[in-house]
C-alpha cells in the first residue's frame, strides 16, 4: 500500500480551483518528483496535502488514513514533513531556536535526532547561535530541511529547494536530498531544475495545467520524446 | 560644473529631506544650548539630573504598555487603539482592590467600590501609601493585571477573534470602536472626574554614602517593578519555549502555522502578556502622579504609539529604546518649554526619525 496517497484531488484557493483530479502516490522509502511548466499547480498539490488549501473533492490518504480536510497542526502529527519553497526559516529566530520550533509538538527537543541533524549538516551545528536570517540562502535551505526532519517524518515534502541557490550549490543540495532519502524517509520533490530531479528520483509525474499528464520512472520520463520536447526544453 | 547638474542634484533632496536636516539641525542646536547652559550653570546639574531622572521614570510605564502594543502589533497584525483604554482599565479596577482592602473599617464601602467617585475616602485619610498600606497597594497591582488580562480576553473572545482574517485597518477600526466602548464602560461607574486616590509618597531618607538625599518610594516602587517585569518579559521571549514560538509568530505566521505551532495558543499568551502589562503600567501611573482620570490610558496611547514606532513597530526591544527616548525628550524639553507643550518635543523627534529612517531607529537590528 502507498504511504501516501492521492486520488481524483481537486482543491484551490477560495472558489479558484487549481488542482483537476490529481492522482499521485508515494510508496514508503521513495524518491518521487513532480515537475512541470510554471503554474501547472505543482506547490498547489504540496500545500493540499498539508492542508493549507481549500479541499474540492477527491480524497487523500496517509498510511491508510485519510487527511484531506484536515488541519496542518493535525498533519503534522501524521508524519509529514513540508518545506515550502519562500521564507521557510523564522529570520530572527536562531539556528537552533528554529530547529526547536521543529520539534514543537513535542514536549521536549529530540537531543539525538537534534545530532542526527547536525550530523547531516554540519554548517548548523557551527552557526548554532547565529540568526536564521542573516544566513545564505543555501544554509536556510539547510535549516528549512532540518527543521521539517525534527519529528523524523516518513515522507519529506520540499518545494524547489535548489531555487535561488548558486549553480555549484544546487548538485550538493540534490546530493543531500539523495542522502535524506538514503535514510529511509520518502522524499516528495517539486522542482524547476527537471532534468536533474529526474535523473535523481525513482518514479516522477508530469503536471499540467492542474492535472497530471504523465507518469513514469524518472528515466523513462527523461527518455520520453514527448515528455522531452514539451515540458524539458529538447 | 555646469547649472543643469546643480539642479538635477537639488531636484535628489525632497522636501521631507529639506524638513528633516532642518529640524535635525535644531535639534543639534538645542543639544550644544544644553552643554553650553550646564557649562555657564544657568542649568543647575540638579535639575538636569531631576529631567534625566524623571524621564527614565517616564519611559519605564511608556514602555511597559509599548511591549503589549507592539506585541499585539507584531502578533496579532493591527494597531490596537484600545491598548490605552487596558492601561486605564488597570488603573481603576487596581486601585479599586487597593481601596476595597486599605480602607476596611476607614471608609464607606460605596466610597471604597467607585474609588472615590463621591468624593469620601480622602487617600489620607485611607492610608493609601506604599508605607501605611503595603498590602492593598501590592494586591491592588496583582489585580490590575488580572483584571485587565480578563478584560482583554473577553474582548477577544467578543471582537478579535470574528475578526482573525480581516485586515489590519479593519481590526484597527474596530480597536477604536474597542477603546470608546471601554473609556465609557468604565466612565459609567467611576464618573469623568478626575481625583486623586494616592497619599503623598513616603521619603526614604538615605544613608550618608548615597550621594542622592531622599528616595521617593512611590517612584521606587514603579522603577523597581517596571523593571523587573521588563527583565521578566526578556526572559520569557529568549528562553522559554512559549516565548519562542511567540517570536516564531511574529516572524511568520503561515510557517508557524506548518510548523505545529498552535497560533490560538500564542495569542492568547500575547493578550496575557500585553494586557497584564497595561494593567500595570496603568496602576503604577497613578501610583506615581497620584490621580486617576478617564483619559489616562487616551492620553498617553499617542506617546506609546510614538515610542513604538520610533524603534521599528514590531520589536519589543525597539518599543523599549524608543520609550527611552520619548520619556528623556519629554522631559528634558522641559529646559526650554513650558510642560504642557513637552509633548511637541516627542513628536517633532517622531518625524525627524521617520524622515531618515522610516522603518524606525532599530528595525533589522533585533526583532521579537
Amino acid at each position: 500500500m502507498a504511504l501516501l496517497e492521492a486520488s481524483s484531488l481537486d482543491a484551490g484557493y477560495g472558489d479558484l480551483q487549481i488542482l483537476d483530479d490529481v492522482d499521485l502516490g508515494v510508496d514508503a522509502g521513495e524518491y518521487v518528483t513532480i515537475v512541470g511548466p510554471n503554474g501547472a499547480g505543482k506547490s498547489t498539490v504540496m500545500k493540499s496535502i498539508f492542508g493549507l488549501t481549500a479541499y474540492m473533492g477527491g480524497s487523500i490518504t496517509f498510511d491508510g488514513e485519510p487527511i484531506h480536510g484536515k488541519r496542518p497542526e493535525e498533519i503534522i502529527r501524521t508524519g509529514i514533513g513540508y518545506v515550502p519553497q519562500n521564507d521557510n526559516v523564522f529570520p530572527s529566530l536562531s539556528v537552533i531556536e528554529n530547529l526547536e520550533m521543529g520539534a514543537y509538538i513535542l514536549d521536549e527537543v529530540p537531543e539525538d535526532r537534534l545530532e542526527w541533524i547536525f550530523d547531516r549538516f554540519p554548517i548548523l551545528e557551527e552557526r548554532k547561535s547565529q540568526k536564521a536570517g542573516t544566513m545564505s540562502g543555501g544554509q536556510q535551505q539547510m535549516l528549512a530541511m532540518g527543521r521539517a526532519l525534527m519529528l523524523e517524518p516518513d515522507l519529506l515534502m520540499l518545494d524547489e529547494p535548489s531555487a535561488g541557490l548558486a549553480p555549484d550549490l544546487v548538485d550538493d543540495m540534490f546530493d543531500r536530498i539523495d542522502r535524506i532519502n538514503d535514510d529511509g524517509t520518502a522524499v516528495l520533490l517539486v522542482e524547476q531544475n527537471a532534468k536533474e530531479a529526474l535523473r535523481r528520483c525513482d518514479r516522477g509525474y508530469v503536471l499540467v495545467q492542474g492535472g497530471n499528464r504523465y507518469m513514469d520512472t524518472g528515466e523513462a520520463l527523461l527518455g520520453d520524446e514527448q515528455v522531452r520536447q514539451d515540458f524539458l526544453g529538447g | 560644473m555646469s547649472a543643469g547638474t546643480e539642479r538635477g542634484r537639488f531636484a535628489d533632496v525632497s522636501i521631507q529631506e529639506v524638513i528633516g536636516w532642518l529640524l535635525l539641525a535644531v535639534v543639534g542646536l538645542l543639544v550644544l544650548d544644553l552643554v553650553r547652559q550646564v557649562l555657564v550653570g544657568e542649568l543647575p546639574l540638579g535639575r538636569l539630573w531631576a529631567f534625566t531622572w524623571n524621564g527614565i521614570v517616564d519611559s519605564l510605564y511608556i514602555g511597559l504598555a509599548a511591549i503589549g502594543l507592539s506585541m499585539t502589533y507584531s502578533i496579532l497584525r493591527f494597531a490596537n487603539f484600545s491598548h490605552g483604554d487596558l492601561i486605564t482599565t488597570g488603573a481603576f479596577t487596581g486601585w479599586t482592590a487597593a481601596y476595597l482592602v486599605g480602607g476596611i473599617g476607614i471608609a464607606e464601602l460605596s466610597s471604597r467600590l467607585l474609588l472615590r467617585a463621591d468624593g469620601g475616602a480622602q487617600p489620607g485619610a485611607v492610608g493609601m501609601d506604599v508605607v501605611s498600606a503595603p498590602i492593598a497597594i501590592v494586591l491592588g497591582l496583582i489585580v490590575a493585571a488580572a483584571l485587565t488580562i480578563l478584560v482583554a480576553l473577553a474582548i477577544d473572545r467578543l471582537v478579535y477573534r470574528k475578526l482573525r482574517d480581516a485586515s489590519g485597518i479593519t481590526l484597527l477600526i474596530a480597536s477604536v470602536g474597542v477603546a470608546l466602548a471601554l473609556r465609557y464602560i468604565i466612565a459609567l461607574f467611576y464618573t469623568t472626574d478626575t481625583r486623586g486616590v494616592v497619599a503623598s509618597s513616603p521619603q526614604w531618607e538615605t544613608p550618608a554614602f548615597v550621594p542622592i538625599e531622599t528616595i521617593n518610594l512611590h517612584e521606587a516602587t514603579l522603577v523597581i517593578s517596571a523593571l523587573s517585569l521588563i527583565v521578566g518579559v526578556h526572559l520569557l521571549l529568549q528562553y522559554t519555549k512559549l516565548g519562542k514560538s511567540m517570536r516564531a509568530m511574529s516572524d511568520n505566521k503561515d510557517l508557524a502555522l506548518i510548523t505545529g505551532i498552535p497560533t490560538e495558543r500564542v495569542i492568547f499568551a500575547t493578550w496575557v502578556i500585553g494586557a497584564g502589562l497595561a494593567g500595570v503600567a496603568g496602576y503604577l501611573i497613578v501610583l506615581d502622579r497620584g490621580q486617576v482620570t478617564i483619559n489616562l490610558g487616551w492620553f498617553l496611547l499617542l506617546l506609546i504609539f510614538a515610542a513604538v514606532i520610533l524603534g521599528g513597530i514590531g520589536s519589543i526591544y525597539g518599543a523599549l529604546a524608543g520609550s527611552l527616548v520619548i520619556g528623556l525628550t519629554i522631559n528634558l524639553s522641559l529646559v526650554w518649554i513650558p510642560s504642557d507643550l513637552n509633548e511637541i518635543a516627542a513628536f517633532t523627534l517622531m518625524i525627524v526619525v521617520l524622515i531618515f529612517r522610516p522603518d524606525g531607529l532599530f528595525k533589522g537590528v533585533e526583532t521579537a
